[in-house]
């Protein structure tokens, strides 16, 4: 079943480009240098009931821009985006209902106020009975420890716990989709570790669908089924982290130590890229040849005191598409 | 009707919450408080100095203008207790706090309208009570029921003209991202036109500031009606209907602009 659905879906900010100084000031006033940013530029995705969808992409890239149309806060300038078959800007209450909504950047709770005072006042916007309310509670607790720091005003609490107490704030209503705009933005290993728990938790337990968007790819790696990358408001790949691997960076590396320097090491299916001393790289192709089959051909061979493989580096992947894209496409123009 | 009780309990709520955030900081509130006694206290004296050489300002005594004073200053009050923040819409929309209330399944203009409650506000209303109050003694204002009702229909209604012009004005800021400037000049406009009988400004500003900004229903025919003044206009109706129709004219108004400008709203970066 289809959650999401959005089709060639844009938006473009104008802004006015500020001079420096008095002089820059009046002249910007007299005529303004109109600039248009295509944030988001003709983007079409499907999500599937169930799914966690990791956006990923350099800063600016118009990944919290995407989030925004798709929870209704912004218009699009042209293209369409559908929840459950609804638009979030005709069906917006009807929509929003739906939506769970985590903006690590910025606070969905009240800043000043407790965090039990923000989850008592969502309790009445969202009409969740007392059992009902209690119930979450209790739950959010389990996996958050929200009970600790529900007293305390927001503004002091650390990021990790305002971070849980967003998550919960989100999720109070049980809804079936959520939105999570670097959710551990800034966190310590403990704090992700948890904030990453309770996602597959929630996804196993209720088949919550979750976009999220990050700049982690621990996040990416241990959570997301499907990655989305993001760069100057276009979409460049789409896919399971696994096929875009393959694709970008096909390669594996098995790496030899041998009982002496000078024997040449080859192998039809790989190729030997380097070698110096003892030590031996080779390179080859996982749909070509499996690693064992290339270990046990090579041990009968050659005299192999150790070896290990290396997978190709995610973020060495992921810099170079990010890369790739810059010189083909820029998302300002004037 | 069970949608009025979900809307009051919402609004019930969330002002209580908006004013235990400023009892947090009690310093402010108590520092503002003995500020706003002064002003209004200068501004009633003014007109008594001023009847006591000229006789009457454009026809109007002493009490009787003390009268007018005391309506505008009430409605003032209460407007600023319950939308005082119209004035800072630009601090909504640069901030982006409208992310959070388009995020509810919840009208945007009723979760901005009940999101704050100004406690300082609370003065304005005491001392425009006592002002008020001070100038029924002075016109020897009859206290029958039917005055009361009268009375208190149309200072809600001169509120809601307040508010509803405040809100169609700052919406600008959904435009520009600024209404500062806009909201020290509809301050300045309705001090001159509500605390000053309209009798004293040319005959095409009066008709302006009945038709098109209609700041004459807020004390100006109010005070009329009450003091059996000819204000020189003809209304359909007593000011106790007109001015709260027009009230909610104003309202709808009001919350049309509001939603016109939501949908440029763009939130912020980051
Ligand atoms: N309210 C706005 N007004 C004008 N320009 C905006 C606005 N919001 C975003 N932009 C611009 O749109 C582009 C995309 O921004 P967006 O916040 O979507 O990026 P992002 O992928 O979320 O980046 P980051 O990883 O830094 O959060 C940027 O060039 C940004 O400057
Ligand atoms: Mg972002």
């Amino acid at each position: 079943m289809i959650v999401i659905s959005a089709d060639q879906l844009s938006k473009k900010f104008t802004v006015i480009r500020r001079e420096k100084g008095l002089k820059g000031a009046l002249s910007s006033l007299i005529h303004p240098e109109k600039i248009t940013v295509n944030a988001v530029d003709n983007v079409s995705f499907k999500i599937e009931k169930g799914e966690i969808v990791g956006f990923i992409g350099p800063n600016g890239a118009g990944k919290s821009t995407t989030v925004k149309m798709m929870t209704g806060i912004l218009h699009p300038t042209s293209g369409s985006v559908e929840i459950n078959g609804l638009s979030p800007f005709k069906d917006r209450k009807k929509v929003v209902r739906e939506l769970g909504v985590v903006f690590g950047q910025r606070t969905q709770l009240y800043w000043d106020l407790r965090l039990g005072e923000s989850f008592e006042l969502l309790k009445r916007i969202y009409q969740i009975s007392d059992s009902m309310y209690k119930a979450n509670m209790k739950q959010m607790d389990e996996v958050l420890g929200i009970n600790e720091f529900i007293h305390i005003p927001v503004r002091q609490l650390s990021l990790g716990q305002r971070m849980r107490g967003e998550l919960a704030a989100a999720m109070l209503h049980s809804p079936p989709v959520l939105f999570l705009d670097e959710p551990t933005i800034g966190l310590d290993v403990e704090g992700k570790h948890s904030i990453r728990k309770f996602i597959r938790e929630i996804n196993q337990r209720y088949g919550t669908t979750v976009i999220l968007t990050t700049h982690d790819l621990d996040d990416v790696e241990q959570l997301c089924s499907r990655l989305i990358v993001i760069n100057h408001g276009r979409i460049v790949e789409d896919g399971p982290l696994q096929d875009i691997a393959e694709r970008m960076a096909p390669y594996r590396f098995l790496v030899l130590e041998i009982a002496s320097p000078g024997i040449g090491i080859r192998h039809s299916l790989a190729d030997t890229v380097r070698q110096n001393g003892n030590q031996v790289w080779l390179r080859f192709r996982k749909s070509e040849i499996s690693a064992s089959r290339l270990i046990s051909d090579l041990c009968y061979s050659y005299p192999v005191l150790d070896l290990k493989i290396k997978e190709p580096d995610i973020e060495d992947m992921i810099r170079e598409l990010y890369k790739l894209n810059d010189k083909t496409g820029s998302g300002v123009c004037n | 009707m069970d949608k009025l009780r979900y809307y009051l309990s919402v609004a019930s709520y969330s002002m209580k919450l908006s004013m235990k955030k400023q009892l947090e900081y009690p310093m402010e509130i108590i520092s503002c408080f003995a500020m706003i006694p002064m002003m209004y206290a200068t501004g009633i004296l003014l007109l008594y100095f001023l009847t006591q050489n000229l006789k009457s300002i454009g026809g109007w005594t002493f009490p009787q203008l003390a009268f007018l004073y005391g309506i505008g200053d009430l409605s003032h009050g209460i407007m600023v207790v319950f939308s005082v923040q119209n004035w800072f819409l630009d601090r909504y929309v640069n901030r982006g706090e409208f992310d959070r209330m388009l995020l509810r399944p919840l009208n945007v203009f009723f979760q901005f309208s009940v999101s704050y409650v100004n406690i300082i506000g609370i003065m304005d209303v005491l001392v425009g009570l006592s002002v008020f109050i001070y100038s029924c003694v002075l016109v020897k204002f009859s206290w029958t029921f039917s005055n009361i009702v009268r009375l208190v229909v149309i200072i809600l209604g001169a509120a809601l003209i307040r508010s509803s012009i405040f809100t169609i004005f700052c919406s600008v800021a959904f435009w520009t991202k600024r209404c500062s400037a806009v909201t020290a000049l509809m301050n300045d406009m309705l001090e001159r036109t509500t605390l000053y009988p309209m009798t004293i400004y040319p005959r095409l500003l009066q008709l302006m500031l009945t038709l098109i900004i209609p700041v004459a229903f807020i004390s100006f025919f109010s005070s009329c009606c009450f003091l059996g003044i000819d204000s020189s206009f003809r209304l359909p109706a007593d000011a106790a209907v007109m001015t709260p129709a027009i009230g909610i004219i104003t309202f709808i108004l009001a919350q049309a602009v509001f939603n016109w400008g939501l949908r440029n709203y763009e939130s912020s970066g980051s």
